[in-house]
């Protein structure tokens, strides 16, 4: 019934209209029920939360399929067993992504809700597929962690789509991510198809956006997995150095395509966002920190894995990973706050704080931390237990 | 108005019910199921009851692949949903309720983490290990249920937060207990309705399911009461739409009664008293019945809101109460933000406006499809109507446009439908004349019926007499449309209403009675901003 168009084609140029004339929904009348300062916090934190998770579902999903395949045809033990390893994670994976993105869907909303809901109207029918494509992908993670060990029949396949199912769902948040800094598209684009099968492709940004965002999927995972390798070493010294070296190599090479990618980003969006942004002290100051930290977890880890003690190099590499992480959703923020300038101004937002329950909201968050913290525990204490039992029979 | 219209092939309001009744029908059962486990896991483990534990290990594997994937993704999917379908709603509720939302997402962290856990964990932890994970599952779960469940009453009887805007008004509004205590209750009943899935084929089949019919029957008995005590909070308009003259909301609420007690009935009757009864066709006769009974009282829910979206705040069309003036007076075409075209002349114009103010509720075709409903409808007839159209029913947003905009959805709607040219005679008279009379009449009136009858205004008339009325209806009544049907349908008309209004009556109209026109007709307006809600 629909056809699937991709908005290729010239739209309305925004030079011809203002922020003035724009079709920009007016912000909600209520008050924002707490400070900009704070939901852009807890946005960041919980963004780059679930970027780990992200990462961890899509880097670790594209990981075990070349392991599984890998460890299928070569029968190369080690591929073998690392698939079935984290076939046992995927999914555990998955529902974190969700549930720290739902999170971050709801800090997002309150402060550029105007602008999200209108691309994710502009993009509908795709936007809405999201939640059957990530159920495909959760059941077929479900489905492989089952059949992953005894290697045979449809799991692979079963796998292959999951995966493909999750790098689909990313390009159609990339879309939407991008679209909602793009106003002066959006009318042209609504009344081309207001049934919400558009794509932002007439966005240069969006491709290298996208590869630059998979790229760093699979480049975080293999610091994870460095570190994953570490764990190893004790029990299995060879299967663990193999693994660490071999993350370390695929962080390498992911972290050196990852400038690549992140070059062709910043000269694909428009060149006044793109200079605002590096003249900017604060967003100059998160990019350069971010660049020194890149390089120094790409080292870290690289020569970490080929020390005989790995333990102090790998480990500094990945938490300066994660730190890199943080800087780039940092300045992810700030870009978006360059595009939107013209005509967005948190500043200007009433805000009326619901002081009473944001404390009960921030004392609740951290006993939900220390809730999920003690069931941890309680697991860990139980499998070194078990492990203790085990040595003594 | 301020957001674009996502055009869908049905009204939006379809695609919020279907994907709102799967995600509660799921998450429902995440609650009570959660909390059926850990009770029965306990029990196992205190008697030590190996068949009965080896049925949690089954229940909490489909238990974790239902709820964590489909439960927890579908309830993405309704913030989606609301999202693309009424973003100025759902803009609204994010401000008012962000912390509560917030808090919500503490809980179903820990929910999601305390369940992954639960399931993976049998034999590698403690029991009693198990069994405080387990007991987190449930707190976290029905704390999410707690919260959640004040968002939604809230937007049918906010209460005191319309005039103050706190939060905890809005919060712990007049319905929130009686409908926490439903909730509970219905979780309860999934809990023993999904506790069949898994149910053992031989040893432990009738421990289990009676078991699992103690759930049910406990969920049964705390559910009419909750349910009436829920009922008697809501505000006086939604109270008179279940009267029962609705039809929708009758059968929604025979319905979901049927339901409840087959299922009831079933648990008693192949639950306890013969469970050997309880086979997989009899399991998936009770799904359905749970699924119906969700259905049910979703729809019910939903409906006795109308026609608001957040009761005295956002209509059901995402229209702001406060915008509404704003609209009469300057038109959609220099109000809206997305319009397909700004030509108010065009019928692109029109068929946008009925996109944007009754897309929500109505498509062309179909459930609450509008070419039979206007069937017989001229513009200008369907253009006067517009004007009154919340009043002359009272589940529907007033227009909210100026009167190009009345003229250009009534060119539409009368486009619908080719234009009725009769060859009237003696023979076919008074079938056209009723005919007319549905299509012009009837939405609001019935001739002898129980709803503002004409038999006292046109007894003992005649036709011509009556025909002579028809010029002056709308200085009659403000809220009655021109009359401009064409001479020869007047005649008719005229003709029927004569008729029917001299037919000796061999009984007094029976009190379910509808106006003719439309089954889902109903007279009764609803609360407006200035009346008391409570």
């Amino acid at each position: 019934m629909f056809t699937m168009t991709l908005l290729t084609t010239t739209l309305q140029p925004a030079t011809l209209l203002t922020p003035q004339t724009l079709p920009i929904p007016h912000v909600d009348p209520l008050p924002l029920p707490g400070p900009v300062w704070l939901f852009t916090a807890l946005l960041l934190v919980v963004f780059t939360l679930h970027v780990i998770a992200m990462n961890s579902a899509l880097g670790g999903g594209l990981w075990t399929l070349w392991n599984y395949l890998l460890g299928r045809h070569s029968d190369h033990p080690y591929s073998r067993r690392l698939a079935n390893e984290l076939s046992q994670m995927l999914p555990t994976f998955l529902a974190f992504t969700v549930t720290l993105g739902v999170a971050a869907l709801l800090f997002v909303q309150v402060l550029f809700g105007n602008f999200l809901y209108t691309s994710s109207i502009l993009i509908g029918s795709l936007w809405l597929a999201v939640i059957p494509l990530v159920m495909v992908a959760y059941y077929g993670f479900y489905y492989f962690s089952y059949t992953a060990e005894q290697g045979k029949g449809i799991a692979g396949c079963v796998l292959a789509i999951s995966v493909c199912v999750l790098l689909c769902i990313a390009f159609i948040l990339v879309n939407n991510m991008t679209l909602m800094l793009s106003p002066a598209r959006w009318l042209a684009m609504y009344r081309a198809h207001p049934n919400g099968w558009n794509l932002n492709l007439c966005d240069h940004s969006v491709i290298p956006r996208y590869l630059h965002i998979v790229n760093g999927a699979i480049a975080v995972f293999s610091a994870i997995l460095a570190q994953f390798g570490m764990r190893k070493l004790k029990a299995d010294a060879e299967y663990g150095r193999w693994l660490v070296q071999r993350a370390a190599l695929v962080f390498a090479a992911c972290t050196g395509l990852q400038f690549l990618l992140g070059m062709w980003l910043l000269l694909a969006i428009p060149r006044d966002i793109a200079m605002l942004l590096l003249r900017d002290p604060l967003a100059g100051s998160v990019f350069g920190l971010a660049l020194i930290s890149v390089i120094s977890s790409m080292l870290l880890i690289l020569l970490g894995s080929l020390s005989p003690k790995p333990a102090p190099l790998v480990n500094a590499g990945f938490a300066i990973s994660l730190v890199t992480l943080f800087l780039m959703v940092s300045l992810r923020y700030l870009l978006r706050m360059a595009y939107l300038r013209p005509y967005l101004h948190l500043e200007a937002l009433a805000v009326r704080p619901q002081v009473g329950v944001i404390a009960i909201f921030l004392l609740l968050f951290v006993g939900g931390l220390a809730t999920v913290g003690y069931m941890l525990w309680l697991v860990s204490r139980g499998a070194k237990t078990r492990v203790r039992t085990t040595v003594t029979n | 108005m301020n957001y674009p219209h996502w055009q869908l092939p049905v009204p939006g309001g379809m695609l919020i019910a279907l994907v709102a009744v799967l995600h509660v029908f799921v998450s429902h059962f995440a609650v009570g199921g959660g909390f059926f486990l850990v009770v029965t896991e306990t029990i196992a483990r205190k008697n030590n009851d190996v068949t009965l534990l080896d049925y949690c290990r089954r229940q909490s594997k489909f238990f974790a692949l239902l709820t964590l994937v489909f439960g927890a993704i579908s309830g993405v999917g309704i913030w989606f949903t609301i999202g693309l379908v009424s973003p100025e709603a759902t803009s609204s509720l994010i401000h008012a309720f962000v912390w509560a939302w917030a808090i919500e997402w503490v809980f179903f962290f820990v929910e999601i983490a305390a369940a992954i856990l639960y399931y993976r964990t049998w034999d590698s932890i403690p029991a009693r290990d198990h069994l405080i994970i387990g007991w987190i599952y449930f707190v976290a779960a029905w704390m999410s249920l707690f919260i959640i469940n004040g968002i939604l009453t809230f937007m049918l009887t906010p209460g005191r937060w319309i005039t103050t805007q706190n939060f905890w008004d809005g919060m712990f509004n007049p319905t929130f207990m009686p409908s926490l205590v439903a909730r509970t209750a219905v979780s309860f009943i999934l809990a023993g309705i999904f506790g069949y899935i898994t149910l053992p084929k031989r040893e432990g089949r009738e421990q289990v399911s009676r078991w699992a019919a103690m759930w049910m029957l406990a969920g049964g008995l705390m559910l009419p009461v909750s349910l009436w005590w829920y009922f008697s909070r809501i505000p006086l308009f939604s109270q008179l739409y279940m009267n029962g003259v609705l039809t929708g909301v009758r059968h929604a609420l025979r319905g979901g009664i049927g339901f409840t007690l087959l299922a009831l009935a079933i648990a008693l009757i192949c639950g306890i008293w013969k469970p050997r009864w309880m086979r997989p066709p009899v399991v998936a006769v009770l799904i359905v019945c749970g699924l119906g009974m969700i259905g049910a009282g979703e729809y019910l829910r939903e409906f006795v809101r109308k026609p608001w979206v957040i009761n005295q705040v956002i209509y059901a069309n995402d229209i702001r109460a406060s915008e509404v003036d704003a609209l009469q007076a300057k038109g959609v075409s220099h109000t809206a933000n997305f319009l397909l075209t700004n030509d108010s002349a065009s019928p692109a114009y029109g068929k946008n406006l009925f996109q944007l103010q009754c897309g929500s509720c109505h498509a062309e075709e179909g459930y609450r499809g509008m070419r039979k409903r206007v069937d017989g409808w001229d513009a200008a007839f369907a253009a006067d109507i517009l004007q009154h159209i919340h009043v002359l029913r009272g589940t529907m947003p007033p227009y909210a446009g100026d009167e190009q905009d009345r003229k250009a959805l009534g060119r539409y709607l009368a486009s619908l439908n080719p234009p009725w040219q009769f060859n009237i005679t003696d023979a076919n008279r008074l079938e056209i004349g009723e005919k007319v009379f549905s299509a012009r009449c009837g939405h609001c009136h019935t001739v002898n019926g129980k709803y503002r009858p004409l038999r006292g205004t046109f007894e003992k008339a005649t036709p011509s007499q009556v025909q002579e009325v028809f010029p002056a209806l709308s200085a009659m009544s403000s809220n009655m449309p021109e009359f401009s049907a064409p001479d020869d349908q007047a005649q008719a008309l005229a003709f029927y209403i004569s008729h029917e209004a001299n037919l000796p009556l061999a009984h007094p109209p029976a009190a379910s009675e509808m106006p003719t026109g439309s089954s889902h007709s109903q007279l009764i307006r609803p609360a407006q901003p200035s009346q008391e809600v409570r």
